[in-house]
């Protein structure tokens, strides 16, 4: 729908909950890329930051709530303005919740620089939480464009972050098993690596609220479950 | 789910005013015990169709309707059918309320007079308290049926004329904007209403409110520049319209 309202101030209203997704989605990926720096780098400082950071998503996720409220109680929207008020609520709750992981990765972040490093899990661990990242930017453009085909993509790009996850299930599972001094350290990085495919799970639910929005129909087909680990013995 | 037959079916129907071609080619199937809203701007032809459907055009001198309307399967453009039996099968409520100068009780009991619908006084009498009730204005006017009609307030007379309309046991009943002239408190009361007669029959209702639309019918038909863009569920409408031209309009935008 490119038309304009007859009353502008519906256009301004519906502009600026989308604005406010956008900022909360600019500062969402912001706290993965940093809170997987922290990781990486073993940065102390950055991963406080992050965990600092996540208020103010938070609040974002407040004034959206706020705003979204007002405009279904003064507008009254209907077909695509319903739609688009209504996943701006799921969307922002969805960001919240990847906020929330990031900001668990940065304080276990602050743990692990306390012990000895885990070989190999670092970089896997910036993969993962890149491609969720990207994933996450895709996600946003295919909605804020209104792009349904875009958002297919990063639904079917969730396989590969499972895949990652249970990856790095193995490996570490052979650390732990090799020296159970890192037992401690492997715990936080796998709380870690199922943090960032949990984000991923809400990537794809974004992207799900993006071909909603154009089609007005929930994506039918069973989206690929790749995580095995849950039957892993 | 679907009814075996609808209560009216109207097929191809054109209407003309002289050289206005008003309706194109609209065919729509009314269901029975629904409430069917007509939605779309001024001049879409809504009200127009409405009327086709009780013979009201008839009366307009230049309109000439075509095609085939159909109530429980009989034509009632049928050269035999008396339009005046018609319209007590199929009821009409206006936008502006419009009581006869007379009591409120001779409002009801006017349509049964007519028709021959009462053997005797006490019955005359029954037949129009149970339409002032089912009109939900019998409380408030049960003592002063004597009184004049036109001195009731707005939403009050609205209601009479409900009341007035269905006391000849109608089955279809059409509304052209029957509460564009009332407050919210008496428009609520009429929505009410509207929810209640449709055990009973079938109501159409013509609407510039898409709100209204929205909260009273079952099923809601668009129209725009004479053609019946979109007929569907009224959830459907209001979520997820098929046509672009249906979204414009229900949601505010220039289309």
């Amino acid at each position: 729908m490119s038309e304009q309202h007859i009353i502008s101030a519906f256009d301004r209203d519906l502009e600026e909950i989308q604005a406010h997704i956008m900022s909360m989605g600019g500062l969402v990926e912001d706290a993965i890329r940093n809170a997987a720096k922290s990781l990486e780098t073993r940065d102390e400082e950055l991963a406080q930051q992050v965990r600092k950071s996540d208020k103010a998503i938070d609040e974002l996720e407040d004034l959206i709530n706020e705003e979204t409220a007002r405009l279904i109680a003064l507008r009254a929207p209907t077909a695509s303005d319903l739609r688009l008020v209504l996943s701006v609520l799921k969307v922002s709750g969805n960001l919240e919740r990847i906020g929330d992981y990031a900001k668990n990765i940065a304080k276990r972040t602050t743990v692990l620089v306390e012990t000895a490093e885990v070989s190999g899990s670092a970089v896997a661990l910036r993969r993962m939480a890149r491609e969720v990242r990207s994933m996450l930017h895709d996600a946003l453009d295919a909605y804020i464009q209104r792009d349904a085909a875009k958002a297919e993509e990063v639904i079917e790009r969730d396989e590969e972050v499972d895949q990652m996850y249970n990856g790095l299930f193995r490996e570490l599972l052979t650390h732990m098993a090799e020296d159970p001094r890192s037992i401690s350290a492997c715990m936080h990085l796998h709380f870690i690596a199922k943090n960032i495919e949990r984000m991923g799970d809400h990537v794809t639910a974004v992207a799900e609220q993006a071909i909603y929005l154009v089609t007005g129909q929930r994506p039918t087909e069973a989206r690929p479950k790749a995580d095995k680990t849950s039957q892993t013995i | 789910m679907k009814p075996s037959q609808p209560k009216i079916a109207a097929k191809n129907v054109q209407v003309f005013y002289g050289d206005t071609h008003a309706i194109k080619d609209v065919s729509v199937e009314i269901e029975d015990k629904t409430v069917t809203a007509f939605i779309g701007p001024s001049g879409c032809g809504k009200s127009t169709f409405l009327r086709c459907l009780n013979r009201m055009n008839d009366t307009i001198e230049s309109c000439r309707v075509e095609g085939d309307i159909r109530l429980d399967g009989g034509d009632i453009y049928d050269k035999r059918v008396d339009p005046v039996q018609l319209r007590a099968k199929v009821g009409m409520v206006f936008q502006k309320p419009n009581p006869f100068p007379k009591s409120i009780y001779d409002n009801v009991a006017y349509g049964p007079r007519i028709h021959g619908l009462a053997k005797s006084k006490a019955e005359l009498d029954e037949i129009v308290e149970k339409s002032l009730r089912r009109g939900a204005i019998w409380n408030e006017v049960k003592d002063r049926l004597d009184a004049p009609g036109t001195g009731l307030s707005g939403g009050q007379q609205q209601r009479l004329c409900i009341a007035r309309a269905i006391a000849t046991q109608p089955e279809v009943l059409l509304m052209d904007e029957p509460c564009s002239a009332l407050d919210p408190i008496a428009t609520a009361q009429v929505e009410e209403l509207i929810d209640e007669l449709r055990e009973r029959f079938s109501v159409i209702i013509v609407t510039h409110s898409m709100q209204q639309a929205a909260r009273v019918s079952q099923k809601t038909a668009f129209f725009h520049l004479g053609n019946l863009v979109e007929y569907g569920e009224t959830g459907q409408i209001f979520t997820n319209p098929t046509d672009p031209r249906t979204e414009s309009y229900i949601t505010g935008r220039i289309g």
